[in-house]
């Protein structure tokens, strides 16, 4: 089953008018002392929330609440704007901050 | 009425709370490494746990394509042992994989493609790997359905054959692996979920489960789809990012189609299977996600893709449509390691797509590397340490993106 996503500019849409952007990192690392090893940990090393169903320790440390993930989209196929939001890796659904489907 | 009587292939074993070896993850990968243990390096007291049934994963759900024509000399050396263990396997188990060694046409679309065929060809070859370049009307002698005239969207410009390839029947590989480890003395435990993991002193020590804890000395995460969500049990980040990827059966057929053919450009595969249908797949959905969502818009890119191409299949319906998850990593080249800063601790994970045709002679030298803990030299090209060092393999140069998944 698709979903819809929020656009802030033109409100819910397919997501076939959206790219995927990626997990929200937060800011950038500050360039000052970066080590290769930080900056590609920065780059392309995750955890994906939302994996395992009751698992104990399956909460995820980086990136999301919960079982949660904050993550950038782009709406290429509407207005072009990009923006964040925070969407469920278990179940797809995009979720308002604070809880409750969006 | 002997002969009605069903024969077990394997019998569920009591469940142990000690085990010097388990491994997470009853696909191919999981059960091929216990095969492997147990037969190649002796080591039996080895347990596999699944959460669900053996191949309810990506083992149980990709369209069966096998093949050795990546890019990269370090993948293809790899893939092509693994092309050879179909056949001594079928042997091995005494079990019937049903591989179809019938040939792959890879399509191209412009004549960059046919240039990343001819590198390809030239990468195959030189590592006696058999694959040739075919003009339009040759790919039309193997497969008389494509639509070679300037009619499709993208007109076919030549293709990429490679004969040592095929398909094999998915389920028999899980259930003929299950059955050889068992008969070697492996336990395998469905419906346990694994929920943590412990570690005392920098070693792994064992597992936390639906079924209590099993204590181990050493322990391989082989759990496809779901690696990256096992890692975070242990803090560990990876390059890894799961992604839905569908595919479809139609109704049965009478055989037209004897080779698998694919295309970058429509970004679609298809075979025909030993029972008629055709087996289809494409492109994966854009965003992270363990869901295994069917989409109507997977289905209509489908039905396009493969009507254009094969002009005979138009009317021809769908029966099922299903998803599994693939395991992406930045290069689409696997994570094969043992060095992740916990003592016994194995991780093969990060296939993408390619987990099914790897599955046994993954498991062959992942079974090495824990028996030994000696990384044998074939799997020195697929560290984890690459993605630190900015080295990725150039296996991306093979294939066209199927996806924006970071």
């Amino acid at each position: 089953m698709t979903f819809r996503l929020t656009c802030p500019v033109c409100g819910k849409r397919d997501l076939y008018e959206f790219t995927f952007g990626g997990q929200d990192r937060g800011p950038r690392p500050e360039q000052e002392g970066l080590s290769a090893d930080e900056h590609f940990r920065w780059v392309q090393f995750r955890m994906i929330p939302g994996g395992m169903g009751a698992g104990e320790d399956a909460g995820p440390r980086a990136g999301g609440q919960g079982q949660l993930q904050h993550e950038w989209w782009y709406h290429g196929q509407g207005c072009g704007v990009w923006f964040r939001t925070t969407r469920d890796p278990a179940t797809n659904r995009e979720v308002k901050d604070g809880g409750g489907e969006g | 009425m002997n002969w009605l009587r069903l024969r077990r292939l394997w019998h569920p074993a009591p469940l142990k709370r000690r085990y010097d070896t388990v491994i997470i993850g009853g696909g191919v990968h999981g059960l091929a490494t216990a095969y492997y243990l147990a037969r190649t390096h002796g080591i039996r007291d080895v347990a596999v746990l699944e959460s669900q049934y053996i191949g309810f994963g990506g083992s149980g759900r990709n369209t069966a394509i096998v093949r050795a024509n990546q890019r990269t000399p370090e993948n293809v050396r790899f893939y092509a042992e693994g092309l050879k263990l179909w056949r001594t396997l079928t042997d091995e188990l005494d079990y019937n994989l049903m591989f179809f060694n019938c040939g792959n046409l890879n399509l191209g679309h412009s004549e960059a493609a046919l240039n990343g065929f001819r590198m390809a060809a030239s990468t195959h070859n030189f590592l006696g790997v058999r694959s040739e370049l075919l003009d339009p009307q040759q790919c039309a002698e193997l497969i008389p359905g494509l639509d070679i005239s300037d009619r499709p969207a993208f007109p076919i410009h030549g293709g990429l054959y490679h004969p040592p390839g095929g398909i094999v029947r998915h389920d028999a590989v899980v259930w003929g692996l299950a059955k050889g480890a068992a008969a070697h003395g492996v336990h395998i435990h469905q419906g346990c979920e694994v929920r943590g993991i412990d570690t005392e002193g920098g070693r792994v020590t064992g597992v936390r489960t639906s079924l209590g804890r099993i204590g181990c000395n050493r322990l391989g995460i082989m759990a496809g789809g779901y690696s990256t969500a096992v890692a975070a049990m242990l803090g560990i980040e990876l390059p890894v990012h799961p992604l839905t990827i569908q595919a479809t059966v139609t109704q049965p057929l009478k055989p037209f189609l004897h080779h698998v053919f694919s295309s970058g450009a429509y970004h679609v595969y298809a075979n025909q299977t030993l029972k008629g249908e055709i087996a289809a797949g494409a492109h994966m959905d854009p965003q992270v996600n363990y869901t295994t969502d069917a989409t109507a818009y997977y289905l209509k890119h489908q039905a396009e893709a493969l009507v254009d191409l094969m002009p005979a299949l138009r009317r021809v319906r769908f029966m099922r449509i299903w998803a599994g998850l693939a395991d992406m990593t930045p290069d689409m080249a696997p994570i094969l390691e043992g060095d992740l800063g916990f003592g016994g601790l194995y991780l093969d994970a990060g296939w993408g797509y390619f987990g099914f045709k790897s599955g046994p002679v993954a498991g062959k030298y992942m079974a090495e590397y824990m028996a030994t803990g000696e990384r044998p030299d074939i799997l020195r090209t697929f560290q984890l340490k690459r993605f630190l060092e900015n080295r990725y393999s150039g296996e991306t140069a093979a294939v066209m993106k199927y996806g924006h998944w970071d």
